[in-house]
């Protein structure tokens, strides 16, 4: 069975109408504008979300639904967030458990309006269920079991407060999977007859797994190379490879000056990739580099150490790739950058959006114990280059 | 790990039906007109490729540019003004373009000016205000040049004067296009100056 990854294009679409819905019918209740930050698909193993959200506590509202999607939705708040939250909502404080309840239970019923429109058919949600949960159990049931799964994920923000928040749903696979290739399969077979079967952005459904795994490969390896670099324990904290609009990433890096290195990549697939580090962390961990303390925090021999240091993450980066996918890819130098976050990664974003609206994006948070930095990988991959090498993998 | 669950609210399950039928394929409206979300009364913040017009006193914001540009018209008799954040510089014959045409300059150039004629003003009373198109990266071969170089050609096209420009330079920008009609450019280091 095929699905064209352009599929999951769709999805996400639909899942930040969903989530514009969510966010509209969240204003009415509180009268706070929300506005949607960032939408994500992700295909992630149980493994990955299982790391990735060690440590966090949430609470939210989850409904099963049945009709239209089986599967299960759930909304979450970070729990430092629920007094923001609850200052918002008529009654306050005094009405916690209900409040959350009735927030979650509008916005999902907003969020799942977009999907019933998209099926032409009718979502049933069960009664909402209010939880509290220690790190993954925030994730509807089943998200951790099984190696491959789909999730979407949208951040609301509330401009006026400090809140944001997830909203999580898992389709059981099983119809979901369906429903994809019901939907794209005739996309999939015009572009596998036009282009003699190799440009097409149709995979394998069982590779999509394989995501996941190029995302957690390729930043252990950059850890590892830090690590033997700079002597200091490395760790990877976050890594996930999300399926998102182009056009949203330099939202979601941030107009917070960033310094760091960018590459290109040439290869199967090709793209680009760019090391960012918030000025403090860059600054801590060139430091850490240098055998003497620099004339200024990012001068020219900071900038050195973290070209080199930008060089060794990329190559563990990509050699992690390439032994997942067989091919070989190699990048270029290292292009130093120093400014506006979303300012340094506009102009890849903008090259990749010359053929491609939607981008995988993995990103990846490696931490050094002892001194306080921590990056951001993001690495953009030409989607029909990544599903050719995909396809290529599952031939047997 | 632990998951507490109760049922607070024993309601019957919603429906959720079908309203409009739209199909996700279709060309969204929002971003015709940007998409772009209003974060407080005052405020319009206009993301990647997206545009937006006001004919009130909402502070138009773009933040992040690099190699993207933003491009500001203003009809100050009618007190309309808008604001385009496009990415790259050619979207005719682009299939996309015309799902998103602000992610293009010229698309997006075309769209503004229409958006503004639809809000009261008048194409012909129009002045431009451009910021961004920095040229951040060796690596991605001068698309911020090409940008700025295609806003000339299609503001110069439309006949609307280009009154002050911030551009190139290896620098990011963030722009504010306030009721007075100035666009205020802000770079990373927090240096500021109206056009």
């Amino acid at each position: 069975m095929r699905v064209d990854v352009r599929a999951l294009g769709a999805c996400n679409r639909l899942a930040e109408r969903g989530a514009k819905q969510a966010a509209g019918a969240l204003s009415d209740l509180t009268g706070t504008d929300l506005a949607v930050e960032v939408t994500g698909a992700s295909v992630a193993s149980g493994e990955d979300l299982a790391e990735a959200f060690a440590g966090r506590e949430s609470i939210g509202v989850s409904v099963g639904l049945r009709g239209g999607l089986d599967g299960e939705a759930v909304l979450a708040f970070d729990a430092v967030n629920v007094d923001a939250l609850l200052s918002l909502l008529p009654g306050g404080q005094s009405m916690e458990r209900s409040a959350v309840t009735e927030v979650g239970n509008i916005a999902l019923g907003g969020f799942l309006d977009g999907w019933a429109n998209f099926l032409g058919k009718a979502i049933d949600m069960s009664p909402p269920r209010y939880f509290e949960a220690d790190g993954a159990a925030v994730l509807p049931d089943g998200a951790l079991a099984g190696d491959g799964v789909f999730l979407f994920e949208s951040r609301l923000d509330a401009t006026t407060t400090d809140l944001d928040f997830s909203i999580y749903m898992l389709p059981d696979s099983g119809p979901f999977r369906d429903l994809i290739v019901g939907k794209t399969a005739p996309a999939a077979a015009a572009g596998g007859e036009a282009n003699g079967g190799t440009t097409s952005t149709a995979v394998p459904y069982e590779s999509l797994s394989t995501f996941s795994s190029l995302a957690k490969r390729g930043s252990s390896n950059a850890a590892d190379n830090i690590a033997m670099m700079t002597g200091l324990e490395t760790s990877v904290d976050v890594s996930r490879l999300r399926f998102v609009p182009l056009a949203d990433v330099p939202a979601e890096v941030g107009t917070e000056p960033h310094a760091g290195t960018v590459f290109e990549l040439q290869g199967e697939p090709s793209g680009y990739l760019a090391i960012l580090f918030e000025e403090s962390s860059a600054a801590a961990i060139a430091d850490a580099m240098l055998p003497m303390d620099p004339d200024e925090p990012l001068g020219d021999m900071a900038e050195n150490a973290l070209c080199e240091l930008g060089n060794v993450m990329t190559s563990g980066f990509i050699d992690g790739w390439a032994n997942v996918l067989g091919t070989s890819i190699t990048h270029s130098p290292p292009e130093f950058v120093h400014d506006i976050g979303a300012s340094t990664i506009s102009p890849l974003v903008a090259k990749l959006s010359e053929r491609q609206d939607y981008g995988f994006v993995i990103d990846t948070a490696i931490e050094t114990e002892g001194i306080q930095a921590r990056c951001d990988v993001y690495a953009l991959p030409d989607e029909r280059e990544l599903a050719r090498a995909l396809d290529r993998l599952s031939d047997p | 790990m632990t998951r507490s669950l109760s049922d607070d609210r024993p309601d019957e399950p919603a429906d959720r039906t079908e309203s409009d039928g739209d199909a996700v394929a279709d060309a969204d409206p929002a971003a015709v007109t940007g998409g772009a979300v209003p974060d407080d009364p005052g405020r319009i913040k206009v993301g990647v490729g997206e545009l937006a017009v006001t004919s009130d006193d909402a502070v138009l914001t773009t933040s992040g540019l690099g190699s993207c540009v933003a491009v500001a018209l203003v009809d100050e008799r009618a007190g309309v003004r808008g604001l385009l954040h496009a990415m790259l510089p050619a979207g005719e014959e682009k299939p996309t373009a015309a799902a998103r045409p602000a992610k293009y300059v010229d698309t997006g150039v075309d769209s503004l000016i229409a958006a503004l004629d639809d809000a009261g003003a008048d194409p012909r009373r129009l002045e431009a205000r451009v910021a961004g198109g920095a040229e951040m990266l060796d690596l991605t071969d001068a698309v911020g040049p090409r940008n700025v170089e295609r806003v000339g050609e299609v503001l110069d096209a439309a006949g609307v004067p280009v009154v002050a420009s911030d551009v190139g330079d290896a620098v990011g920008r963030t722009v504010r296009f306030g009721p007075d009609g100035r666009l205020v450019v802000r770079a990373a280091d927090g240096f500021e100056r109206a056009i």
